[in-house]
């Protein structure tokens, strides 16, 4: 439940059909509204990454993928020091805004319970 | 007297019992020999050795993938489980042959079938499995084949020898660019019923045809791998040695089946004494001090290298037991007497039936026939041994040296003797 991703409501929205229709306007206007597609950044590039499962997950993607995240906080972080959002065209359009690594992190930490049900597993011999 | 009889019988039995028939289960060749051992082993081999590679190291690489994650069981599954059984789980390429094998308690039989036929028909080759345990490991092994001046020659001695086909490395190169979808494209290639023979010792063939039948169903169909039958070339190398004895192979190399010849010739010049602390009464058995030569007789299924590995910590002894190992090859090709073909026939025989007393020569032994199809017995060898005469066997050496020699020099390359210099 506790992890690098933190607690989501949204798998339950999902099941539902009324609730998914009834809220994806309102998360679209709160990720437009929260700025950072302004700074050229995807959702995942703001992930807390100091720990160990995002570490790991890092390492899984692909060259490309990392080239591009290292591109987009460089240049976020140079729009960071002159004071104003990137030019419009820069901006993150809502198509481009993907997980590319919640997958990989949802990946590393099935591992990890898997490897703590192993460790701690008691074993029965019929 | 009635011991001797009661000690035939059993040799009887005990040669009876090595024959396996191969059976056709659902298109997949099955074998297996149950001696009574307390422990099993199942292995499924499969025509992926490292002739068959698109790309250098791909065979290598996919021998490393074993026992990941599949549709079944992720891979640390794949190793508790395993360890709750208490089996043992390996993986070893040949030229020819990819090897999975499975050891274990007999009760434990229908788990691991299930273990090496899953990574068979439903490995998942993730790219991060590749490049966090894989890759790495591939890495180590052409690493380590490298430190290993045998190893090497060897390797350069099959690549002179046949080039493409049987030429390209059990190894990886050093900077190598293979990607998981090489490994899953290779595989989806290999794992197919055609390409595959399933291999038991410990179980019985009944038992395994089902569990085999059961399970690799949903493989794909598909015609045995092929490639261009091998041509012997050979060529000479130098190489400069990271440590290790000063190296010099001497090869040669002929097309066709293996001949029970060349195992006598291996026998003939065997430097291994079969007694301790004796010299041995090989024709190369009096070399300089800290000096070695061994035979090497590699057959495959359309060719075989055979050779004279020399090691030595000095170029001069290197020099000198090279000489002699080569005089030794000459002489046996214009002939040898026939109490001297009669021991080695003898010594061959021995080798070749003491093989399959351990299950690795066993597996081999049956793994060079099951795609054949054909029934695998002791005796055929044996046999096939007791026939060789003096002239075949002198004729069968001289052919082999009429072939241009592959010659591998690894260690101090400036100063090892080239192939003239040995009398070539």
């Amino acid at each position: 439940m506790f992890g690098p991703l933190g607690l989501s409501l949204a798998p339950y929205v999902r099941s539902s059909k009324s609730l998914t229709n009834l809220l994806t306007p309102v998360a679209n206007w709160y990720a437009g509204a929260m700025g950072y597609r302004k700074y050229g950044f995807k959702y995942d590039d703001l992930l807390c990454e100091e720990n160990d499962q995002v570490q790991r997950a890092l390492g899984r993607l692909t060259d490309r993928e990392g080239y591009d995240r290292a591109y987009r906080l460089k240049r976020a972080s140079h729009a960071s020091v002159l004071h104003a959002p990137l030019p419009k065209e820069q901006w993150t359009p809502e198509s481009d805004d993907v997980r590319y690594l919640a997958p990989h992190v949802e990946e590393v930490m099935k591992e990890e319970n898997e490897r703590k049900l192993w460790d701690n597993l008691v074993v029965e011999r019929k | 007297m009635l011991a001797a009889r009661a000690s035939t019988a059993r040799n009887v039995q005990r040669i009876t019992r090595s024959f396996a028939t191969v059976v056709d289960t659902s298109g997949v060749k099955v074998a297996a020999v149950d001696h009574n051992q307390p422990t099993a082993s199942v292995t499924v081999l499969v025509k992926a050795g490292s002739r068959f590679e698109p790309k250098e190291g791909v065979a290598n690489a996919l021998k490393n993938f074993a026992f990941k994650s599949t549709k079944a069981r992720s891979a640390i599954g794949t190793v508790r489980e395993s360890e709750l059984y208490g089996g043992v789980l390996y993986s070893t390429l040949g030229r020819e042959h990819l090897a999975l094998t499975a050891e274990f308690l007999k009760a434990d039989a229908p788990y691991f079938v299930d273990v090496l036929t899953s990574f068979v028909t439903s490995a998942k080759f993730a790219r991060h499995e590749f490049e966090e345990y894989v890759a790495p490991l591939v890495a180590a092994e052409a690493e380590s084949a490298t430190h290993d001046p045998a190893t090497r020659a060897i390797e350069a001695a099959h690549q002179l020898a046949f080039r493409s086909g049987l030429g390209s490395s059990l190894f990886a190169p050093a900077h190598n660019h293979i990607t998981v979808e090489d490994i899953k494209s290779y595989a989806s290639a290999a794992f197919t019923k055609g390409n595959i023979a399933v291999i038991g010792t410990g179980i019985d063939q009944a038992t395994l045809s089902n569990l085999v039948e059961k399970s690799l169903a949903k493989a794909a169909a598909g015609t045995s791998a092929s490639s261009p039958a091998t041509k012997y070339f050979g060529g000479e190398t130098r190489l400069d040695g990271h440590g290790g004895p000063q190296t010099v192979f001497v090869g040669f190399g002929t097309t066709g089946a293996p001949s029970a010849e060349l195992a006598t010739l291996a026998a003939h010049l065997s430097t291994t004494p079969s007694v301790k602390w004796s010299q041995g009464i090989s024709p190369i058995s009096s070399l300089p001090k800290g000096t070695s030569v061994q035979p090497v007789y590699l057959p495959y299924s359309d060719a075989s290298l055979f050779g004279l590995l020399v090691q030595g910590t000095t170029i001069e002894g290197v020099k000198e037991a090279g000489k002699a190992a080569v005089a030794a090859l000459k002489a046996a090709a214009k002939g040898i007497s026939a109490d001297e073909l009669k021991s080695a026939v003898s010594k061959a025989k021995f080798a070749a039936a003491s093989a399959v007393d351990t299950r690795e020569g066993l597996v081999t032994a049956l793994g060079s026939k099951a795609f054949s199809g054909s029934e695998v017995s002791l005796e055929s060898t044996l046999s096939s041994l007791d026939n060789v005469n003096v002239d075949a066997f002198s004729k069968a050496t001289a052919s082999l040296l009429s072939a241009k020699p592959t010659f591998v020099a690894i260690g101090d390359s400036h100063a090892l003797p080239y192939a003239d210099e040995l009398g070539l």
